[in-house]
């Protein structure tokens, strides 16, 4: 059988042009807000809905850089998303194994568990969450945010590794026991490995959630030099509904970098298609 | 091997990140201020101004307080508007609220009803309370107790782009006031096939059409606190119902800009596509500064309904927390605060009205009545207090039903008894 057919060359111009028009449909918002970080306040007030600024000014960047202490949030805003990353990940790690392979009542309870903590809003705990965190001196602190943002993000976490882990054949485990591994030597040389691409999955989703978060940030945090981008950014937003567009957009573009940075490095790792022909059927 | 090395790293960025996370310690983490070692008070003050210029006025006056009272000393503790509501109530809650407040009287009024605010009634001066007119004082009382001092509000303000008035040979008006009629009647006259007589950004038409309710009496509720009734006739429907008519029988409001926002009728206005735009009179300073070269543009004079130039007063406020330690101090640093000169600084940052009379004659003068500020410091003169800052639940009311209801009527999907019925439905 011929595996090697060639695809028609119209078909083949139809899906870039699908690509094509997928990836413009993503990133139009993001064209957009890096053109409206270069444009003066009186041409984004204006009806013309131009993508190349007409003039191009730096002076929204220079604005958000002083006056919002970006690079102090940015700086907060990375170690609490790197922190919880790791943490989620370490942790979420042997749950989800257990949770895949084990048996039992304790792990049916554990399932109940972590679908029954997706059903309480944000808002429904986080006063007695703030008082916790008062008992345990630390509100207003980024170590008690990294904590609550673990906690928060643990339970889809867990349900996403847990998928990967039921992933990996049961069999190459046994190969392994067979050929006289331990317990620990199986996990850490033959599942761990193959659990890469979910483990990066899980970090972006982690490092995703935290860099984004704004709610429990801004009650969780009261002093100006622990806040995280987000609050920051949303300083750009007066009261009576006044915007600053302009900065507000520089402000934007410099927060996506450090995200974009993380992403380069980690979609790289995230490759699938590990486990092909691991087992002979 | 590599995973060796990976688990490695891994480890060591966590222990890291920890190290330099546990050092990190909030400076603003204590309920209220306290003493110090010296002896010294300190008293917390969350301000949410966010121009820089604002930021500046509030600094300055905070610094020559501090100079004068070394033994009372006030810390700046910068938040913004963006949450501040559910950042207050967790404070207050849990038992970390500063001890001065900067809020907002229709939001504001609530956490003294639950009992978090300090009376101020005592504490003010004679001169500030004399400063500020009676219609306003009465948006910030509670149960008789003044629970905030109202620093600056907004009233809106139709403006004009006077070209396109004059191409229609309409006369721009002048006077102490403009009716709804004459403003309806501008709005059909500057109507062509390329331009609507007006743009009015009413995406979220609840906080606009409470404001404009009082000059046609609409009350909307009476009682006060839970003992709170709602009642929807005539005159609450006066506003919404006179938008409706100019957008869909006179054809004359872009019925577009119903869905906007008032910031986005802009563009509109500065392109010539609307003669008028209806804006919050904050927009002056804004159209002042990105309006294109040579837009000839004026602020128009208030609208004035049955009852008269009335609009509901929505000011800033500062309120001192019940469960300071230091509440006289904190009243005192307010009567200070609230001079006429900080309150003027403030206003015109911000492009806001200032509640206190001095202010605004400080602003009067800075200003020259220049960029509309003539008429927007008039408007000043109908603002009156409103029984919706007094009703429990307002709040919620308000984002719940008041702003979809008008959006569906404002939109022509229902009428006005339809509106009337989901008002009060919707209404405890």
């Amino acid at each position: 059988m011929n595996t090697n057919m060639k695809t028609p060359l119209p078909v083949t111009v139809l899906q870039y042009l699908a690509l094509g028009g997928f990836l413009l449909f993503l990133g139009f918002p993001v064209l957009w807000i890096v053109s409206a970080s270069f444009k003066s306040s009186a041409e984004l007030n204006s009806l013309s809905a131009n993508l190349i600024p007409n003039e191009w000014v730096f002076t929204n960047f220079t604005t958000a850089l002083e006056r919002q202490n970006l690079l102090t949030s940015a700086g907060n805003s990375f170690l609490v998303a790197v922190s919880t990353m790791v943490i989620a990940v370490i942790v979420t790690l042997p749950m989800s194994y257990a949770l895949a392979r084990l048996r039992g009542k304790l792990r049916a309870a554990g399932t109940v568990w972590i679908l029954a903590t997706q059903v309480f809003p944000q808002i429904l705990i986080i006063i007695p969450l703030f008082l916790v965190l008062r008992t345990l001196m630390l509100n207003d602190t980024l170590l008690g945010l990294i904590l609550v943002y673990v906690t928060f993000t643990l339970p889809f976490t867990l349900w996403m590794m847990q998928g990967y882990v039921a992933a990996v054949p049961r069999e190459l485990e046994d190969a392994g026991s067979m050929d006289g591994a331990s317990r620990f030597k199986v996990l850490v040389h033959i599942v761990f490995p193959l659990l890469r691409p979910g483990l990066m999955a899980t970090a972006m989703f982690t490092f995703v959630s935290a860099w984004n978060e704004f709610f429990l940030a801004l009650v969780l945090l009261q002093s100006p030099e622990l806040f995280t981008l987000p609050i920051t950014l949303r300083a750009f937003l007066g009261a009576e509904g006044q915007t600053q567009l302009g900065p507000l957009a520089a402000g934007a573009v410099l927060a996506t970098i450090p995200s974009l940075i993380v992403f380069s490095f980690l979609q790289k790792k995230l490759t699938g298609g590990m486990l092909a022909g691991a087992v002979k059927g | 091997m590599n995973s060796k090395k990976s688990i490695g790293a891994l480890a060591l960025l966590t222990a890291g990140a920890f190290a330099l996370t546990a050092c990190q310690q909030g400076s603003s983490s204590g309920g209220g201020g306290g003493g110090s070692e010296d002896g010294a008070v300190t008293l917390q003050f969350q301000s949410l101004s966010d121009q820089p210029a604002t930021q500046e006025a509030v600094s300055s006056a905070v610094e020559q307080w501090n100079s004068d009272n070394p033994d009372v000393q006030v810390e700046i503790i910068q938040a913004g508007w963006d949450g501040a509501y559910d950042k207050l109530i967790t404070q207050f809650t849990g038992g970390t609220a500063p001890d001065i407040v900067h809020f907002d009287g229709a939001s504001i009024v609530s956490f003294a009803q639950d009992g978090y605010l300090a009376d101020l009634s005592g504490g003010l001066s004679e001169e500030r309370i004399a400063d500020v007119p009676q219609g306003i004082w009465d948006a910030v009382t509670v149960n008789e107790e003044i629970i905030a001092y109202p620093s600056t509000l907004q009233s809106y303000i139709a403006f004009a782009n006077v070209d396109l008035l004059e191409e229609a040979g309409v006369e721009v008006p002048t006077g102490e006031t403009m009716t709804w009629d004459e403003l309806a009647e501008i709005a059909e006259a500057t109507t062509t096939d390329d331009v609507y007589g007006i743009g009015w950004g009413l995406g979220s038409p609840a906080a606009t059409v409470m404001t404009l309710a009082p000059g046609f009496g609409g009350d909307f509720f009476s009682g006060t606190g839970e003992d709170v009734q709602i009642e929807v006739g005539d005159a609450e429907l006066e506003v919404p119902e006179r938008i409706h008519e100019m957008a869909y029988e006179d054809e004359s409001l872009d019925p577009v800009s119903l869905t906007q926002s008032g910031s986005d009728v802009l563009a509109s206005f500065y392109g010539g596509t609307v003669a008028m735009t209806v804006q919050g009179s904050f927009q002056a300073t804004n159209i002042a500064n990105d309006a294109p070269e040579g837009f000839n543009w004026v602020a128009l004079p208030p609208l004035e309904g049955s009852e008269g130039a009335l609009q509901a007063v929505n000011p800033q406020t500062y309120s001192v927390n019940i469960d300071s330690e230091h509440v006289d101090e904190a009243t005192a640093f307010l009567d200070f605060f609230a001079s006429g000169e900080t309150m003027a600084a403030i206003a015109q940052a911000d492009a806001l009205i200032p509640a206190s009379e001095s202010a605004r004659a400080v602003v009067a003068e800075e200003t020259g009545g220049e960029d509309g500020w003539d008429q927007i410091l008039a408007s000043a003169d109908g603002m009156v207090g409103a029984p919706f800052l007094q009703a429990d639940g307002y709040a919620e009311w308000k984002e719940t039903t008041l702003n979809p209801a008008l959006q569906q009527y404002l939109g022509d999907q229902i009428d006005s008894e339809q509106l009337a019925q989901q008002l009060t439905d919707g209404w405890g």
